[in-house]
């Protein structure tokens, strides 16, 4: 049996941390462990700390999301009947029961809160934060108040959503708001002012991301350290790069979108709306307009969106895997090129979120092959991991868990893409439940539990102390169980026919029987939400009772682990130089340990040998 | 009076319950939908309030509790009965027996609850056994009952307010959210919505086969939900038909809007009657009233005083408004011991008697000469009269009948006020804004057969500016003209040069993905 | 504790299997008897179950290696070498070319179907074009040609109307042009396997050849607004006869004037001729 917990590294217990504890051995005096903690309330230009920044503020997000989901299953659960919270506080007349627009809403904002609020910012904003100039061996970002204000645009963005609440019951187009839904100020309940502070909010976050992706470009092109080729980076870095990349490229055409909309709405303009359209009673629109622009432009931005939420998660489970299985990335290369290719076909496969609308046909053809292909670096990948795991030595502990979920749900995910990627398929497919637990097992079951083991993993080096690994162990057990309870049954509901956003589809005889497996469902998704409250307990009591640790609890190869718990301003006792790659685990170079730091120095002639000897 | 209470089942499962424990832990006590009171209910003093809610709720209960008054000619579902003799001279058995009924028993089956209407067993108004099944050829019940036998002669009633409680159900599922739990059209969703949703509570409804004076059919009510009102919000509902217990879902849901529309006319009607008196406007009206006129009787003496006059009377000083209260209060505490059951009965009387009324046949609009040949010559009389004095259709509907005619531009005063509306244009009873209809969209929202149209002119549109025609002003024959002529506003740009040559194979499918 | 993580993900996987394997039993699966009941429809249910075959082989394939990969990794001890190798350029070549060949295949297997449902130029010759459906908030409002009349884009005065209750002849191909009256919905008929959205501004053809008499469910697919959920509606399929006989009994329905039909009027009627 391999060791479960890592080597915390203990004043005097650490056997092989050949960079342990600073109480001793080193002359300076290693940071307060709460040292970046308290840094969260000040402008700080420092990367750790607005990465910090970013990870609370999208963890708290993550719960409000999560509550709003709570809200859109309990009402699939039992419809119209009394909702906790919000039944009895806004309806309480109507004994609780809630209005169908505010399902609407419940469902829009769900996906609004958990999309960009939650896992675009947790990825490139927290992760990609605090990691890039660590990994890279960088004192900080290329851009430090960019970067600062990178973090700061969240919050009039948080409170244009919030805001948004309380005009009409809150936006209700859907988390892609298409027009004329969300063009027309009539539409809906939710499509007044609700619709346009949604919008400026979502500008915002675009802002937001935009300012974080230009600073990783920069600093990943230009702040390397000596030796940090290319090559040497770790795939968290390469992923990290690739999602700027993608959304440099993609952003700019969602935040036209965007203001395009907002005119639509405010000025009277009609990029959107078409002539002689009456919601409401209202004046027919002038129009000229095509509603499909919107959807085009729109997925222009947002199925690249969704490798932004998913390359990020693949390249620090990377690590991760590499890591946990002491063992090198398997294909490394492969791995990177595999990337690129995901992230150069996403920006070809937009159409295939428009099957069914009505645009030329010609143009699903190609859209079907582009977005086929794209399982295949996918598939790459996944066989690399399980390439990684393959005869390593597993550390089954919570952060390799999360990573093993993460491959596991991956797999699920990416294979049900397949059946929507085929155009037949998916005219039957399209809109329902089918595709609900395509996109939760892709953004869900992969990226978040990603997260949750990234957590996991980079935690000590936030806050100098582990978080409990059997706490993590248990909450990663019930979220698993219960996540694959609440969205595997998603896809037979969708085969059934199942549509989405439905307030009451027990309205529909053929759908009535499945109103158990939706309650089985929604308890289960009870118990998941309730089950983060031990992921925030870990993570928050952690910060006070965790075990301290000295710089490389996991014994891992990566620049970052070089650096002080947490690293002090500019991070690094001295300008690192990098030797080799990240994942040099097991290597016979390194004699006595498991692993190899990127920094240590082996000679030449000792590393051509073993490359001779075919490794 | 009979009245048969029904406590509604909970239809929330079991989990429900469980999860509301782990989920609004440390919340208040379960909201209850609830009936919202008529403002003007709320304005009458406290004494005259109670008395109102108390008789509305002892004739129809709250949401969870409705209660079946025999009074209101309202289709409670279920059916009556009487017990039969038993066989040869046997005893009657409490649990199977025959039974004779009033009507077709086709409800009746396994679950079915029922209740004793008269004999030894009618002591409870609650249902106090359950039916285990029924034979329809012998007409024998077997029962699930602790109760006694009954005896030979005792009136039953099985199923008893089965069809009120699935009208409900329905109801809170598809209506509640515009209409409002008392169908107000006041409900979450209302607000945003044009026009707005119907309020029940005049007991009018628009677009009605009945004479002008009469109340809404129960198939008009039915076309509406099952056809929906074009242009407006108010969906179409035809494929909700499922069957409960051999209750139509559409069926069940009209008998609750015409109960919800009863119980909405009864409580206006109520406090139409004390609101004059006992509210607190009016009270304050009339303090005012009095302070007005002792300052001016004040005056008066005083002048008088200054100009010498000593015999000049002191007026009596003005009655506050606690005086006026009090004084309202002992005759209304008089009034509701004396004459307010008789007006209870009396208005309660009025309203089942307009609702029985309305389907009667006889208040139904039959026209008396199938319609006139729809011919250029029809509709020209129909244009002449559209533009004649006679009828001023054009005033509302415009010249050339696109809803904009001069009347649009005016300011209108409320009905029984002074004041006028806020908004130009036409206003409906209930006080929204109403545009007269573009009859070139060819949308009709009654309906667009000929004997819907032929209605809307004989009969007018109720709680609507639009008047009656038919019988004094125009003759049969004359309104099917109209009818011939509106009906072909829609067409009339599609001359036969303007319309696109007949395409030969799916003529309608033409532009298409670029 | 290895062992116990590598079991529990190796249960997770089986599951997931079984639990898709006895949906159907429930019902948890195609609408109705499973089937489809229009040409098309069975067609995409045939590519549906091909792709099913495909995906269940290789998830079921994925976790066995993944869960020797835990069991294995499980059982390695702190003394033992574990595979130190930066990967295998022959399994990535091989794991990339099998795949591609396999999602090529999958994709340019489906393009006739899409081909024939899609592209005007491949519909089938003769479809009759049966109806125009028009989606509003929250509604569908059918317009159809009167009896031995065809369908004309605009609406004539002899047309006949019907809401949320789409007829159409069996065993035919049909087309149906969808349109909306205000936002973007989208028809989504389960049984038939059918789904289009509908574009404001936009008129969508639409075409199906119902194999089966019978009524079939209709939903709204594109969330539309808070009644998204109400747009219950139906397509009947009857022989072309009952068709064509439903229609003119429509018709007179329609032109219905309220006077009641006495057996002496009918006959009075039938003098005048």
């Amino acid at each position: 049996m391999s060791t479960v917990t890592p080597d915390v590294g203990h004043p005097g217990a650490g056997g092989h941390d050949h960079d342990s504890h600073g109480h001793h051995g080193h002359g300076h005096a290693e940071p307060s462990p709460l040292s970046l903690l308290w840094q969260l309330p000040t402008f700080s230009c420092d990367h750790k700390v607005i990465g910090l920044q970013f990870l609370i503020t999208t963890l708290m997000m993550l719960m409000v999301g999560g509550a709003l989901a709570l809200g859109v299953r309990w009402q699939l659960a039992f419809p119209w009947e009394r909702m906790p919270i919000l039944g009895d506080t806004v309806f309480k007349a109507d004994g609780g029961q809630i209005a169908p627009e505010t399902y609407t809403m419940l469902v829009t904002m769900h996906a609004s809160v958990m999309i960009f609020l939650v896992i675009i910012p947790i990825l490139a904003g927290a992760f990609g934060n605090f990691l890039i100039p660590l990994q890279i061996g960088a004192d900080d970002m290329a851009f430090p108040t960019l970067n600062m204000l990178s973090y700061w645009f969240m919050w009039p963005a948080i409170a244009c959503f919030g805001a948004s609440f309380f005009f009409g019951g809150g936006p209700a187009g859907g988390w892609t708001s298409y027009p004329l839904l969300s063009a027309l100020q009539q539409a809906a309940p939710g499509s007044g002012m609700a619709q346009t502070l949604w919008l400026v909010g979502l500008t915002l976050i675009g802002v937001s991301s935009m300012m974080g992706s230009v600073n990783y470009m920069t600093t990943i092109i230009n702040m390397r350290a000596p030796g940090m080729t290319l090559f040497r980076m770790p795939l968290t870095i390469w992923s990290m790069f690739i999602t700027a990349i993608l959304q440099a490229f993609a952003l700019p055409v969602l935040t036209a979108a965007g203001f395009m909309l907002v005119a639509d709405r405010t000025l009277g303009t009609c990029f959107f709306i078409p002539s002689g359209i009456v919601v409401n009673n209202a004046a027919p629109t002038v129009g000229g307009g095509q509603p499909l622009l919107w959807q085009h432009l729109f997925w222009f931005y947002s199925h690249p969106a969704v490798y932004i939420m998913l390359l990020p998660a693949m390249g620090m489970v990377s690590d991760m895997l590499a890591c946990m299985s002491r063992k090198p990335i398997f294909g490394y290369k492969p791995m990177v090129y595999s990337m690129a290719a995901i992230a150069g076909l996403g920006f070809i496969v937009w159409g295939h979120h428009m099957f069914t609308s009505g645009m030329n046909p010609a143009l699903g053809m190609t859209f079907m092959v582009s977005t086929i292909l794209i399982a295949l670096p996918s598939a790459v990948k996944t066989f690399n991991w399980l390439g990684t795991m393959w005869g390593g030595r597993l550390q089954f502990n919570a952060v390799m868990l999360n990573c093993i979920a993460f491959v596991s749900m991956f797999i699920i995910g990416g294979l049900s893409g397949i059946f929507m990627a085929a155009v037949p398929v998916d005219i039957y497919i399209h809109d329902t439940y089918f595709i609900v637990a395509h996109f939760h097992y892709v953004i869900f079951g992969a990226t978040l539990f990603g997260c949750f083991g990234a957590i996991q993993f980079w935690f000590p080096k936030m806050f100098g102390r582990m978080m409990n690994d059997t706490l993590g162990q248990i909450h990663f057990a019930i979220t698993f169980i219960a996540f694959n309870c609440t969205f595997f049954p998603m896809h037979l509901l969708g085969v059934a026919g199942f549509p989405r956003r439905y307030a009451d589809p027990y309205h529909f005889p053929y759908l009535e029987h499945l109103l158990p497996l939706n309650q089985f469902m929604t308890i289960a998704a009870i118990i998941m939400g309730f089950a983060q409250f031990l992921l925030l307990a870990n993570f928050f009591g952690s910060m006070f009772f965790g075990k301290r640790c000295g710089r490389n609890p996991w014994n891992a190869n990566g620049l970052e682990w070089t650096t002080p718990s947490p690293p002090g301003h500019g991070n690094f006792d001295i300008p690192p130089v990098c030797y080799h790659g990240p994942y040099e685990y097991s290597s016979p170079l390194s004699h006595d340990n498991d692993f190899l730091p990127q920094t240590e120095y082996v000679p030449l002639a000792q590393r051509q040998a073993i490359a001779q000897a075919g490794h | 009076m009979l009245r048969c209470k029904m406590t509604l089942p909970h239809w929330s499962s079991f989990l429900g319950g469980l999860f509301v424990l782990v989920l609004a832990s440390g919340c208040s006590k379960n909201p209850e939908a609830q009936f919202a009171w008529r403002d003007s209910t709320l304005e009458l003093l406290p004494k005259a309030q109670d008395a109102v809610q108390q008789s509305i709720t002892e004739g129809f209960g709250t949401p969870h509790d409705l209660v079946a008054w025999d009074k209101l000619p309202v289709d409670f579902g279920g059916v009556q009965g009487v017990v039969q003799p038993a066989v040869e001279g046997a005893k009657l058995s409490a649990t199977e027996f025959q039974v004779q009924w009033d009507g077709t028993e086709d409800g009746i089956g396994a679950g079915s609850e029922l209740l004793w209407m008269t004999g030894a067993l009618a002591k409870s108004k609650t249902p106090t056994a359950t039916v285990i099944s029924y034979q329809p050829e012998t007409k024998t019940l077997r029962l699930k009952t602790k109760n006694d036998a009954p005896a030979q002669g005792d009136r039953l009633a099985v199923g008893l307010g089965h069809q009120l409680q699935l009208g409900r159900m329905v109801y809170m599922k598809n209506c509640n959210h515009c209409h409002g739990v008392a169908g107000d059209g006041n409900g979450p969703t209302a607000q945003y919505l044009n026009p707005r949703p119907r309020d029940y509570r005049l007991g009018l409804f628009k677009f009605t086969s009945t004479l002008s004076s009469e109340k809404a059919t129960r198939e008009d009510l039915q076309r509406i939900v099952k056809y929906g009102i074009p242009g407006t919000y108010m969906p179409s509902f035809l494929l909700l038909d499922s069957k409960h217990n051999n209750f139509h879902e559409t069926t069940a849901v009209v008998e609750y809007v015409r109960w919800l529309a009863m119980r909405g006319e009864m409580e206006k009607r109520l406090v139409d009657e004390l609101s004059a008196d006992y509210s607190q406007t009016a009270l304050a009206d009339e303090a005012e009233k009095e302070k007005k006129s002792y300052a001016e009787a004040k005056s008066e003496y005083d002048k008088a005083r200054k100009a010498g006059n000593k015999e000049a009377a002191k007026p009596e000083s003005a009655k506050s408004l606690t005086q006026l209260k009090k004084a309202a209060g002992e005759e209304l505490a008089k009034y509701l011991e004396v004459d307010y059951p008789g007006t209870l009965n009396d208005t309660a009387d009025f309203i089942a008697d307009a609702w029985k009324r309305a389907d009667d046949p006889a208040s139904r609009i039959v026209p008396t000469v199938t319609r006139v040949a729809d011919d250029a010559a029809s509709r020209e009389r129909g244009r002449l009269l559209y533009m004649s004095d006679k009828t001023k259709c054009y005033t509302c509907h415009g010249a050339k009948a696109r809803g904009n005619g001069p009347a649009v531009e005016d300011f209108w005063k409320k009905p029984g006020s002074n004041e006028t509306y806020a908004k130009r244009g036409l206003h409906d009873t209930w006080g929204n804004p109403l545009p007269p209809r573009d009859l070139t969209r060819g949308q009709y929202r009654g309906g667009r057969r000929p004997i819907d149209i032929f209605s809307r002119v004989y009969a007018g549109i109720k709680g609507t500016p639009m008047p009656a025609f038919g019988g004094t002003v125009l003759k049969d024959n004359d309104i099917w003209d109209i009818v011939n002529y509106v009906m072909s506003l829609p067409y009339e740009e599609q001359s036969p040069s303007a319309k696109p040559a007949a395409a030969p194979h799916m003529a309608a499918t033409e532009p298409v993905g670029q | 504790m290895g062992r116990f993580w590598a079991i529990f993900f190796i249960l997770a996987a089986v599951v997931t299997v079984g639990f898709s394997a006895i949906g159907p039993e429930f019902r948890w699966w195609f609408p109705g008897d499973g089937l489809a009941h229009s040409t098309l429809g069975k067609k995409i249910d045939d590519l549906f179950y091909l792709i099913l075959i495909i995906v269940s082989v290789t998830y079921v394939g994925t976790h066995i290696v993944l869960g020797y990969v835990l069991w294995r990794g499980a059982g390695i001890q702190k003394s033992d070498k574990v595979w130190f190798s930066h990967g295998s350029h022959a399994l990535e070549v091989i794991w990339t070319i099998v795949p591609s060949g396999i999602l090529l295949f999958i994709a340019f297997y489906q393009m006739d179907v899409w081909r024939n449902y899609r592209v005007k130029a491949y519909f089938p010759k003769k479809t009759a074009a049966v109806a125009e459906v028009t989606a509003r908030q929250f509604e569908w409002r059918i317009r159809y040609p009167a009896p031995g009349k065809i369908l004309q884009p605009r609406p004539q005065p002899d047309d006949i109307y019907t809401v949320n209750d789409i007829r159409v002849p069996a065993g035919q191909p049909v087309s149906i042009s969808l349109r909306s009256d205000d936002v973007q919905h989208a028809i989504f008929v389960p049984g038939l396997r059918v789904k289009q959205d509908a574009v404001p501004g936009l008129v969508i053809p639409v075409w199906f050849e119902v194999t089966d008499t019978g009524t079939y469910d209709m939903v709204c697919a594109e969330l539309c607004g808070w009644g998204h959920y109400k747009m219950k509606a139906q397509v009947v399929a009857s022989s072309e006869e009952e068709f064509e006989a439903w229609k003119v009994n429509a018709a007179k329905e329609q032109s219905y004037d309220g006077v009641p039909q006495t057996p002496e009027a009918v006959a009075a009627k039938a003098d005048d001729e």
